[in-house]
């Protein structure tokens, strides 16, 4: 196995690793947000925002371990 | 060498005229280039039409949309007392720009004034990202192509309205306190003085990985959408040059797939132009009332 091979598995393993952990994340937050909302459906549209922003900063740091696999993917 | 490289080279030695089926992935008839060039070649930064720049093209032409759209829609309040049409619908996501992202994250007084440049940061984001999602025909090197692409998937763009809100941030600290009273807003007061030399670096380097997180999410955001697409239509020439049949089968599913993607895309550009235009808001009122 040369150079490059290993660093096509590293980015596909990476990218693997990588949706583990925002997917986990991403379903953490929209249970809590579901059951937020279960239980107060009048502040519905607040958490439906707040749950948006969480949402946009935890795929922010999935996309830069993304990035990085890309990286490894193409260079 | 990739998997899907030696794929390609074995099926190519067994089945050379498979090019018909290869046609119909639009970028992927290049020919002798591995899948990972063609995604690249697709999102890269290429010739358009003979301009040396299809991104800047399309940012251009993003912005020529946002003016045209905003002059039509404030045109339609001169014309009589209740707007119509476009200006309703500009009206409601000015009004929802102003009242729940610039007023509810900056507060009631300040917040109006940066209505303005949220607003355009809306606009520019969203109508960059649905142009991506237009196919549009490109010539290059004698071969027609799609070159529907979105100014916001290069990190340049991404770069500059990046630091249009960095801008936009500390001009919020520093017109409000002074520039020294800014400096000494980013920490809160109270501190044990032995935790300051951790605290100030913490807090400069905090100060510039908030616009760097927001050129990356943007830039990785519009570059994933066109990536996955391009790679799903690419699925129709590599399962061609397998066999004739293989790629007539993958046709529906990667159209399907490619469609679908597109649909997301669309709701995509949507959160981002308000998760940008949102965390640029509270980043300013983060810095326009430290007290929280």
């Amino acid at each position: 196995m040369d150079a490059t091979g290993l660093a096509y598995f590293a980015a596909g393993i990476g990218a693997g690793l990588t949706i583990i952990g925002g997917a986990a994340g991403i379903g953490k937050l929209a249970a809590a947000a579901l059951e937020g909302i279960a239980r107060q459906p009048n502040a519905a549209g607040d958490i439906r925002g707040a749950m948006i922003v969480a949402a946009g900063l935890i795929e922010g740091v999935t996309f830069f371990a993304l990035i990085v696999t890309i990286l490894l993917a193409i260079k | 060498m990739s998997a899907l490289n030696l794929l390609l080279q074995a099926a190519h030695a067994e089945a050379p005229t498979a090019h018909q089926t290869a046609e119909a992935g639009g970028h992927a008839a290049e020919g002798g280039h591995g899948p990972a060039e063609i995604i690249m070649h697709h999102v890269s930064d290429t010739v358009f039409f003979g301009f040396p720049s299809k991104h800047l093209i399309f940012f251009g032409l993003a912005a020529l949309l946002v003016l045209l759209v905003t002059r039509l829609a404030i045109r339609s309040y001169r014309q009589g007392q209740v707007p119509r049409g476009l200006g309703a619908a500009v009206e409601s996501v000015v009004l929802f720009i102003r009242d729940d992202i610039a007023e509810a994250s900056i507060g009631h007084g300040d917040g109006r004034k940066y209505t303005p440049l949220l607003c355009s940061f809306f606009f520019f984001i969203l109508i960059a990202a649905l142009l991506g999602l237009v196919p549009l025909p490109t010539y290059e090197n004698g071969k027609w192509g799609l070159a529907g692409t979105t100014s916001t998937g290069n990190i340049a763009v991404t770069m500059a309205l990046a630091g249009i809100s960095f801008v936009a941030q500390q001009y919020a600290g520093i017109s409000k306190y002074g520039l020294v009273g800014h400096f000494k807003n980013l920490i809160p007061s109270g501190l044990p003085v032995w935790l300051l030399p951790i605290m100030i670096p913490v807090e400069i380097l905090s100060m510039f990985t908030k616009p760097f997180a927001l050129m990356i999410r943007l830039f990785a955001n519009m570059l994933a959408g066109h990536m996955v697409i391009t790679t799903l239509l690419l699925l129709i020439a590599l399962m061609g040059k397998l066999s004739w049949m293989a790629g007539v089968l993958m046709t529906p599913v990667s159209i399907a797939l490619g469609l679908f993607i597109m649909l997301l895309e669309i709701l995509v550009a949507f959160i981002q132009a308000y998760i940008f235009t949102l965390l640029t808001a509270l980043f300013i009122g983060m810095y326009a009332h430290p007290a929280h």
